[in-house]
């Protein structure tokens, strides 16, 4: 079983975690479409801290020899599913951004034409 | 028949020791067409020596990759109207002479894409063993895929109608976009065929291929058309 000590450093660690998230939204640094996922997470980390009892259950439930082993076991799943979520992001970004770039070069072009055309200094 | 625009794409990055030469040759070969330089960031003079040839001009942002930066010649060609798009590498290996033969079957509307293939004819420069090797591979992954024999598939001298260049804009991959702008051509109904053209070894900069990138080339493009090949069509 989980020394208290080590509980209340759970409980504390997961309430510094939502505080970080929340303020991270409050200052837009995290889009709120985005954040969902993290609010989730840290509500759920803080639950486990406080109710160790769940993650007995959960362990004992699906056979892993000790606790421990199922939360290592669903940190690095669900780290795997974030990163690949990113990934997602990031393709979709990367042709957004190109789309946009060439739009920029072909408009730059047009102006640039125009300009010329009209005989406007530079 | 002869007022069919046409636009000659030469998508460049640090070229300064070749793109001269070929600005001359397409001039003298194809003199009804404009000739387009797509920079895609280029860190030399390359920018400057195709404004002083008082071409056409478009400068990317930042390196962007040959795919988007073909696309990006594809667009301008499209919006201004021009019947018909060629790509010419900047780095001197086509030869410009073929450029009226590449246009033909496009001007009689027996096919929608020409590729200049450098294997059916004798003579030019035919690529390295290995190179040889990796064409060999993509010639029989578009067999697989179209039924249709290719022999140079990595051909990037080709030249397209209204309808390639409708496609193109829409769809066209940012990295070694040629072997499935074929794949993507066949899926559309679109009809390509080669013409036979000579190819000199490239005359400056280095090649965009080391081994590493070679074998990337050629999983990225195999992964993408297999996976293209289930892919729900929009």
């Amino acid at each position: 079983m989980m020394g208290i000590r080590l509980n209340l450093f759970a409980i504390i660690g997961s309430i510094i975690l939502l505080l970080v998230i929340l303020e991270l939204i409050r200052r837009r640094y995290l889009q709120e479409r985005y954040s969902l996922v993290w609010i989730i997470t840290g509500t759920l980390f803080l639950l486990l801290s406080i109710r160790v009892d769940i993650l007995y259950r959960i362990s004992n439930f699906l056979g892993f020899s000790i606790p421990s082993n199922a939360l290592f076991f669903f940190g690095v799943l669900f780290l795997i599913l974030i990163v690949l979520g990113l990934s997602v992001i990031t393709s979709r970004l990367s042709v957004k951004n190109k789309i946009l770039a060439q739009e920029v070069v072909l408009l730059k072009k047009r102006v640039a034409d125009l300009e010329k055309s009209l005989g406007s200094p530079e | 028949m002869e007022s069919m625009k046409i636009l000659v794409i030469i998508p460049v990055f640090n070229e300064e020791e070749t793109l001269r030469g070929v600005i001359l040759g397409i001039r003298s070969s194809l003199s009804q067409a404009d000739i387009l330089v797509v920079n895609d960031g280029s860190t030399d003079s390359t920018g400057k020596i195709a404004r002083e040839e008082g071409v056409l001009v478009l400068e990317h942002p930042y390196n962007m990759g040959i795919g988007a930066t073909m696309q990006t010649g594809f667009l301008y060609a499209l919006r201004n109207g021009y019947d018909i798009a060629i790509q010419v590498d900047g780095d001197g290996q086509h030869h410009p002479e073929f450029l009226p033969s590449l246009i033909k079957p496009l001007r009689t509307g027996q096919s929608n894409l020409v590729i200049g293939s450098r294997y059916l004819l004798d003579g030019g420069f035919k690529s390295t063993l290995p190179r040889k090797l990796g064409i060999k591979f993509f010639s029989f992954l578009v067999w697989i895929f179209t039924g249709k024999r290719v022999t140079d598939p990595t051909s990037g001298f080709r030249a397209m109608d209204r309808k390639g260049l409708e496609l193109f804009c829409e769809e066209y991959p940012s990295d070694y976009p040629e072997v499935e702008a074929l794949i993507s051509a066949y899926n559309k109904g679109l009809h390509f065929q080669e013409i036979p053209v000579t190819m000199m070894n490239r005359q400056g900069g280095a090649s965009s291929i080391g081994i590493l990138s070679a074998l990337y080339y050629m999983v990225k493009v195999t992964l993408s058309i297999s996976i293209g090949s289930v892919r729900r069509v929009k």
